[in-house]
């Protein structure tokens, strides 16, 4: 019994806890909070306090696996890269490089995702690269740019604990950051007044000061409203509008008869709606937090600007306890985008279809680049369809679970001649590749993760790989080997690293020596800014001209309304139990037990008109796909409404959702779509979605 | 009792270190500390912080096989451990290990692992952020039946050694250390004295401990109370005293095998059966019934005292701000307020 | 020193009782494993790479090691066992827990009121008690959904020719009394005659509770009602904390306790959003 402890982060949400995984010799027995991190000031959520159990080597992939007809065989890493190798080679001689593509992970470091981005650029020629920010904050990115004119949140975890007011939107962090949500709670019992506006009623609606309980899907109808209330009682910011904003007198014009509007449209009273926008106009320190609630609509990037300008108007912005803060999804979303894993830029945010960086970026790679933008995820399975796209690598990512529209992400997978499948366990996704790599998980590798409020944190390898299981860079750099490449032969992570802070202004003044002191840095930190920092836009915006845009939006409708057919509204969640589509969290016994595999929150006065019990089983239906799972009745969610996480392969949500997109980032409307609930015979067990497929 | 003088820990760590493997209370560069396996032993830092987890681990342990089956006989997988000794285990922890020892009597694995264990104790002498020790008669000196060796660190820097059991006189076998002057245990008991001042009062403490053995707190207030209730399982993880487990099969090459693991009383499906019948489906029952069980009289009975040791790491990890200070000043005010005028 | 490790069983047969019903009989491989056991007592039954549950012995361990249990398929383990062949080894470990007070029934006036699977536990006690015959009046209420879930149809009808037995079924139409046992209880005790001296419950909690409170106001004393209680359970020997009843628990203290004791113990738990009995 030897008994080690080793710092890193917690491999989960975007928040970034600092943990340490207790080790015996090889093995992680246990997981500790560190007192000392930032952020998480010794506290876990349940997930990061069963870190342990998901990275169990019991079930991991330890061998290159190759498809053999229905099964795979074991095979060596030098067969599965010559085979990758060649496939590719084919594919880009036959159809050219826009013909392949990479889907990188959220879960990965960012010295992984750097090298992926590289790979398809500099290596493949095409500009093919996404993760899964395109369904959780591609309209942040989008909207927060247009206006701000940076994607990120603008302040960090701990301004919480200086806001006066804190309003969240579209958001449950108990559940999904439960870190922050605790210190949501604890700020409000110290005194800040809170505003939650939410279709449920969240853990945080039932403490807040004032629930605004908004009909799903009306968003800007409601901010609009709160916008036009504060002008009408001169109670925005003029000083900071004069000097920092352009566009008011445009954004007012455009709010005339919002709060009529929204009385009718968002369920809201008006003297709630005048209340919240007192209370936050009026703090000295308002700050709003937001989720996918906001973002996961086809009006999604409308929704950050309506955000963004509610902020800029009160001036609630560039000063600690303010600021307009989305909260990622996942450990290294924030990163995975930083890192440029989007088809339209480079590392940094730097447009790929912009002369002078497709230059400098060329320069530093030693190669030609190409000045188009490439597919997003869902163009990819689009393309795929349609013939026009054949070969994908992709890993840490379950698209089959995760993305909106099941059935149509399988299709286009299967049509592929060569998709290349990296995980830690099987998966739903890499059961349909012709390759699956077995990859290293976080505790098994060095590198790096940038947590939701831009701070990038060190981690180290704790235990060595099980097998053969290889870091993403190291098997990416394989497979440019493989096309005669060497431009990714680096020896360490830190050498990833050190390169792409060369290329990223915002990263440029960090090293792995610098993020090791101090737990981590806050991009921008570059000459300008050599510790970082915490709070952005504090004397002017990232945009080109210095300022603010207000920009007004109007409502838009939900793409899918209800009708007799699909009586009911569907949105999902997600549950503070489980992560994803809980390949990790539902090795441990204790999550696994705490909900059933597969629920659907339905209001109780829905339920008895359905003649639906508690805990009983139930059929979901929608335009687009049909589950079976179990109803919970619950007060939380309005008459109407039904809801559902989408961690559970048996019963997935996604094999429901709409895929109709937001114009602007590509996101997909996962937050509405109408569908049916009917109750299936007492005592059944419900089909789970692998039973349904086979008796099609 | 007998009492000696040591000028270094070292020359006591170098000792031991030659019949036992060491674990002792590291401090990290950023403030946290833990405990660890020792190649060679390391000097004695006096108390900062708590160490974040307790020692329980060393006994009971966070996952362990129970037994393996072959496809005929069931096979007991009882640990074997080496000799090993924990180097200046706080007196809040000590007193744990000894309520866990009554609890866990009879449990095979929990014992092969404690009777292979020496426990060195260190008395403390400035409180920690959290704890409350002395209000829940659990230090901060050492009490001698809850250790093997007491440590306690003297004004000069030179250390008092009280052996408090026949292990720990085996332990200290060949070391010939000079015996200790008849002042300094009464300079050990001003020096426990002076900590215990300097500790932050809180009266909720003990009035809210009173509330609760007497079982005089309402449901509304726990059902308040739950809904900040994450179910995260940090304070039953971290609680010293803790022993709840959940068991769980699974095959590997080797055989089926079944392993227990940490549980929580937290956790909505802590008691939910297959049913789905759930006893505690309300996060303020489960609430209620974790600090009623911590602070019951029948736990007095039971163990000769409360179920807590006063270290406070239940505080500091919860997210929910619904530790132990958190909700002994929550019961206070409510009770005062509920308290017909 | 407890162990915690099953003794190797042979599951030797079964047959379908009703629906997801099955009666099992095991043997254990050592006949001297379990020695003596009381009525109301239980087994935790391992099934090897699934779990282990608890369950009752509907017939206690002969010389052979030969014993019987009533289960119903509801959760993972019960799954797995209905999957399981005649002639698989699986683990048992027992007995444990408090049997019903055969001692004190002596003489007494006794009703058992069983509802479901509820049932299980009883039936030993209703043998022993037959046996004995030490008792002033013996009677059964059964209460179950439809004829399709009643249990245990054969016993009872042997039962029928020694000791009044009355079957109420929830489904209409099906049995001569429709509803739940508490719904007939006037008229049961209308057809008995004398009114009981003891009563031993044992099915869903809350018929428990209601039946109980109606049998105090109608002068019953609280400390001539026991109860067999279910809880989810891991080690059976008052370690792992899951069955916990407040400061009790019921793999050790019960799964048998007298009313009054439950009452209080429940009432120190009290599930904030569930009505206590008394309160009804």
């Amino acid at each position: 019994m030897t008994i080690h402890s080793k710092s890193t982060i917690c491999p989960f949400c975007g928040v970034g806890c600092g943990i340490n995984l207790l080790l015996d010799n090889n093995t992680i027995t246990g997981v500790e909070p560190q007192a000392s991190h930032p952020i998480s000031r010794g506290q876990l959520c349940a997930k990061g306090w069963s870190t342990a159990y998901g990275i169990d080597t019991h079930d991991r992939i330890t061998q290159p696996l190759i498809r053999h007809k229905q099964s795979f065989k074991e095979t060596s890493w030098d067969h599965a890269l010559a085979f990758i190798g060649k496939k590719i080679k084919d594919i880009i001689a036959n159809h050219g490089a826009d013909a392949v593509g990479i889907i990188s992970s959220a879960r990965a470091t960012n010295e992984d995702n750097y090298a992926a981005q590289k790979l398809a650029r500099a290596v493949f020629n095409t500009n093919n690269v996404d993760h899964c920010a395109r369904i959780c904050h591609s309209p942040t990115v989008a909207g927060l740019n247009m206006t701000l004119g940076s994607g990120a949140m603008t302040n960090s975890a701990s301004d919480i604990f200086a806001a006066d007011v804190i309003m969240v939107i579209g958001a449950d962090p108990t559940e999904n950051h439960t870190i922050l949500g605790g210190h949501i709670m604890r700020a409000k019992l110290q005194g800040t007044t809170l505003i939650v506006i939410d279709p449920r009623k969240t853990r945080l609606a039932k403490l807040a000061d004032i629930h605004l309980q908004l009909k799903a899907g009306s968003n800007i109808e409601l901010i609009n409203a709160m916008l036009e209330e504060i002008i009408e009682q001169q109670w925005h910011n003029k000083d900071f509008i004069h000097r920092r904003c352009e566009g008011f007198v445009s954004l007012a014009a455009a709010l005339e008869g919002a709060m009529a509007t929204a009385i009718k449209t968002t369920g809201v009273n008006g003297a709630l709606i005048h209340a919240a926008a007192k209370a936050y106009s009026q703090a000295s320190n308002g700050m709003i937090l937001y989720g996918m609630g906001i973002t996961q609509y086809v009006s999604g990037t409308f929704n950050v600007i309506s955000l963004s300008n509610l902020a800029l108007v009160c001036g609630h912005i560039g000063r600690p306890g303010t600021g307009i803060n989305p909260l990622r999804g996942q450990n290294n979303v924030q990163g995975a985008c930083d890192m440029g894993c989007l088809p339209n830029v480079y590392p940094g945010y730097q447009p790929v279809d912009d002369i002078a960086n497709r230059e400098k970026f060329s320069q530093a790679w030693g190669c030609r680049l190409s000045l188009q933008k490439g597919l997003t995820s869902l163009g990819m399975s689009t393309a795929s369809l349609q013939g026009d796209f054949h070969g994908l690598i992709l890993f840490g990512e379950n698209p089959v679970v995760t993305d909106p529209d099941q059935n149509q992400v399988r299709a286009a997978l299967k049509k592929l001649d060569l998709l290349v499948v990296a995980e830690l366990t099987m998966t739903d996704t890499a059961k349909l590749a012709d390759v699956i790599l077995p990859a290293a998980s976080f505790a098994e590798k060095d590198g790096t993760f940038t947590n939701c409020e831009r701070r990038v944190q060190y981690i180290q390898q704790v235990v060595s790989p099980p097998g053969t299981a290889k870091t993403d860079w190291q098997w990416l750099a394989d497979i440019a080997q493989q096309l005669g490449s060497d431009k990714l032969n680096w020896k360490t992570s830190e050498a990833v690293f050190s390169e792409m802070a060369r290329l990223t202004p915002i990263y440029s003044g960090m090293s792995y020596q610098k993020l090791k002191k101090n737990h981590g840095l806050q991009w921008p930190c570059n000459q300008q800014y050599p510790q970082g920092s915490a709070i952005l836009h504090r004397e002017q915006f990232a945009t080109s001209t210095g300022k603010a845009e207000l920009i007004p939006v109007h409502p838009v409708a939900i793409d899918e309304t209800t009708d007799t057919e699909y009586p009911l509204t569907l949105t999902t969640n997600r549950l503070h139990f489980h992560y994803g589509c809980g390949s990790m969290t539902r090795k441990s016994p204790l999550l696994e037990r705490e909900t059933p595999a597969g629920i659907l929150f339905i209001n109780p006065a829905d339920a008895d008109a359905n003649q639906i019990h508690h805990l009983g089983p139930v059929a979901v239906r929608s335009r687009r796909g049909y589950i079976e799972t179990r109803a919970i009745c619950t007060e939380d969610v309005p008459p109407g409404l039904v809801t559902m996480p989408y961690h559970f392969r048996e019963a997935p949500s996604n094999q429901l959702t709409n895929n109709a997109q937001d114009p602007v980032s590509k996101m997909p409307e996962l937050k509405a779509c109408a569908v049916a609930v009917t109750p299936l015979a007492a005592g059944c067990q419900p089909r789970d979605s692998d039973t349904l497929h086979r008796s099609r | 009792m007998q009492s000696y003088q040591l000028e270094t820990t070292q020359t006591l760590q170098y000792h031991l270190a030659d019949h036992y493997q060491i674990y002792q209370r590291v401090d990290l560069q950023n403030g946290d500390s833990h405990w660890q396996s020792m190649e060679s032993p390391q000097p004695v830092t006096p108390l900062q912080k708590l160490p974040i987890s307790s020692p329980k681990q060393f006994f009971f342990s966070e996952r362990e096989n129970l037994f393996s089956f072959d496809g005929e006989c069931f096979r007991e997988t009882v640990p074997e451990p080496e000799p090993f000794v924990l180097f200046g285990v706080q007196s809040c922890d000590l007193t744990a290990i000894a309520y866990q020892d009554q609890f866990f009597a009879e449990d095979p694995y929990y014992q092969a692992r404690r009777k292979q264990a020496l426990l060195v104790g260190f008395d403390c002498l400035t409180p920690c952020e959290y704890g409350f020790c002395h209000t829940v008669n659990a230090g901060p000196g050492v009490n001698p039946d809850c250790a093997d060796i007491i440590l306690h660190r003297q004004p000069g820097g030179d250390w008092l050694v009280l052996v408090s059991s026949l292990k720990g006189k085996q332990a200290l076998r060949g070391l010939n250390l000079p015996a200790a002057d008849s002042q300094a245990l009464v300079g050990r008991d001003q020096q426990v004295k002076n900590c215990i001042e300097q500790f932050e009062q809180d009266p909720s403490l003990a009035q809210g401990i009173d509330q609760l053995s007497n079982e005089t707190i309402d449901n509304d207030f726990w059902q308040q109370l739950g809904l900040q209730c994450l179910s995260c399982s940090g304070c039953t993880t971290l609680c010293p005293t803790c022993s709840c487990y959940g068991t769980r099969d699974f095959v590997d090459d080797t055989g089926q095998h079944q392993e227990r693991f940490w549980d929580s009383c937290l956790y909505e499906s802590f008691q939910r059966e297959a049913s789905q019948h759930n006893p505690s489906e309300e996060a303020g029952a489960r609430l209620k019934r974790f600090w009623t069980h911590k602070f019951s009289q029948q736990t007095v009975k039971a163990f000769g005292r409360h179920g807590c040791v006063g270290c406070g790491r239940c505080e500091q990890t919860c997210p929910g701000v619904v530790g132990v200070h958190s909700t002994m000043k929550r019961i206070v005010a409510y009770q005062a307020e509920s308290a017909p005028c | 020193m407890l162990s915690l490790t099953p003794m190797p069983t042979e599951l030797v047969s079964y047959y379908n009782d009703s629906e997801d019903t099955r009666h099992f009989c095991f043997r254990l491989l050592d006949p001297e494993a379990i020695k003596k056991t009381q009525p109301g007592q239980f087994f935790m039954l391992h099934i090897p790479g699934i779990g282990a549950a608890p369950f009752t012995f509907t017939t206690p361990p002969d010389s052979r090691g030969v014993f019987y249990a009533l289960i119903k398929s509801v959760g993972k383990v019960t799954r797995a066992l209905f999957n399981q062949q005649a002639g698989t080894t699986l683990g048992v470990r027992g007995p444990f827990g408090t049997g019903w007070p055969i001692k004190t029934l002596a003489g007494q006036r006794i009703l058992i009121v069983a509802g479901g699977c509820g049932i299980a536990p009883l039936v030993n006690l209703t043998e022993t008690l037959l046996q004995q015959n030490s008792y002033q009046s013996l009677a059964l209420l059964y209460g179950a959904g439809s004829q399709k879930t009643e249990m245990l149809k054969a016993q009872r009808l042997r039962w029928q020719q020694q000791m009044p037995m009355y079957t109420v079924l929830e489904a209409p139409g099906q049995s001569e009394l429709t509803g739940t046992p508490v719904d007939v209880l006037d008229t049961v005790l209308g057809q008995l005659g004398e009114f009981p001296t003891a009563l031993l419950l044992c099915g869903p909690e809350i018929m428990m509770q209601k039946m109980a409170v109606k049998f105090i106001d109608k002068g019953l004393a609280e400390s001539s009602i026991w109860l067999s209680i279910e809880r989810r359970m891991h080690c059976a020997v008052g370690l792992c904390g899951h069955c916990y009843l407040h400061h009790s628990y019921g793999c050790a203290d019960g799964p048998t306790y007298q009313w009054d004791h439950y009452q209080r113990l429940s009432a120190g738990d009290t599930d904030p959003g569930l009505v206590i009995p008394s309160q009804i």
